[in-house]
């Protein structure tokens, strides 16, 4: 349980004393690749609860996502629309959607733990 | 279950590279000072001459301050106030030792030109630019006495000064300074000469004991400037 928030640190404090910067015209590809990993991962921790959890699909989702996501916004600059809100607007959705089933799992999960207690 | 949660820790470590990167990247890189020592002191020396100008200021203000709570007949004190601060904002006439400069044209034999009606406002510019340089009190061009707002501009080819035509040869530019001499110097090896003779024009500069210079006549216009209110 803990070692996935211990692995969230880790990366925090390399990226931040790695001193690596990405260079301004590609922070928003880097952005939306931020946005796409966390929908990626709720909706991850989601089927782990369900217990419909696989490897293979979260990771090749994982990696489908981003790069998706930062290929629509590469898409999106050379065209001349904005595509990436697309991307903005479907993961911001799936990302409320997957937290609120995450929170009702978790809730009727310790509901059932205090009535059998 | 083992492997879910290695999985899950790869995935959350590179989010939170990703997350710590895209952070690093917005942040705006802190401002940082790369004087030398130089630098450093002439700056401290500015600051100085800065402090300086400021207590001399204050200690003028305060010392009309006293003035004003000792007499009784405030007006007058207030009177000479008001016609030393017309005095610097040039709405006076004023007079004292400076400098005459004489532009006048100068044609070649084979000058092709058409005819010259004004001296181009860039010129006059540069001119007035390196009479400032070189310690200029108070400056007029003809009849026009420059002041804080004063402009030098060109509109249908004539070139105005204080929104006034200025086209009679020879101009006649009155300057005053604490040190005729070393202005008038400056002025005969100035860059400025050597652009005007460009453009046809001799400039002829003579240091002189007294020189009257006119007042600025037309109404000051103040804008981009408001009343302090005290708190």
């Amino acid at each position: 349980m803990w070692l996935p928030i211990i692995g969230l640190l880790v990366g925090i404090l390399l990226g931040l004393f790695s001193d690596f910067r990405v260079p301004d015209e590609y922070s928003s590809y880097l952005s939306i690749a931020v946005l796409a990993a966390l929908d990626t991962l709720f909706g991850g921790i989601r089927a782990h609860l369900d217990k419909v959890f696989e490897e293979k699909v979260f990771l090749t989702g994982f990696f489908s996502n981003i790069i998706l996501a930062a290929g629509l916004a590469f898409l999106g600059v050379h065209l001349g629309v904005d595509l990436y809100l697309a991307a903005v607007f479907a993961f911001g959705v799936r990302l409320f959607h997957n937290l609120a089933l995450i929170r009702r799992t978790l809730l009727s999960n310790w509901s059932l733990k205090r009535k059998n207690n | 279950m083992k492997d879910k949660m290695i999985i899950f820790t790869c995935v959350t470590t590179i989010i939170g590279f990703m997350i710590a990167i895209q952070f690093q990247t917005t942040n705006e890189p802190e401002y940082r000072d790369t004087r030398n020592i130089h630098e450093l002191r002439q700056a401290l020396a500015m600051e100085k001459d800065r402090q300086k100008q400021l207590n001399v200021e204050m200690e003028k203000q305060i010392d009309l301050l006293y003035q004003l709570q000792q007499t009784e007949d405030v007006e007058s004190v207030m009177g000479d106030t008001i016609d030393e601060l017309r005095e610097r904002a040039g709405l006076t006439e004023i007079n004292g030792q400076g400098v005459i400069i004489d532009i006048s044209l100068v044609f070649d034999e084979d000058y092709l030109g058409g005819p010259i009606r004004s001296i181009p406002p860039y010129l006059l510019r540069m001119l007035v630019n390196e009479l400032n340089i070189n310690g200029a009190k108070e400056i007029a061009i003809g009849h026009q006495r420059l002041i804080s707002t004063s402009s030098i501009r060109e509109a249908n080819g004539v070139t105005l000064i204080n929104s006034a035509r200025v086209t009679q040869f020879p101009l006649r530019v009155r300057v005053l300074s604490d040190d005729p001499e070393s202005l008038h110097h400056a002025i005969m090896s100035s860059q400025s000469r050597e652009f005007f003779s460009y453009e046809n024009f001799s400039i002829n500069s003579t240091p002189i004991n007294y020189v009257s210079l006119p007042a600025f006549e037309k109404p000051v216009r103040v804008r981009h400037m408001e009343i302090i209110k005290e708190e």
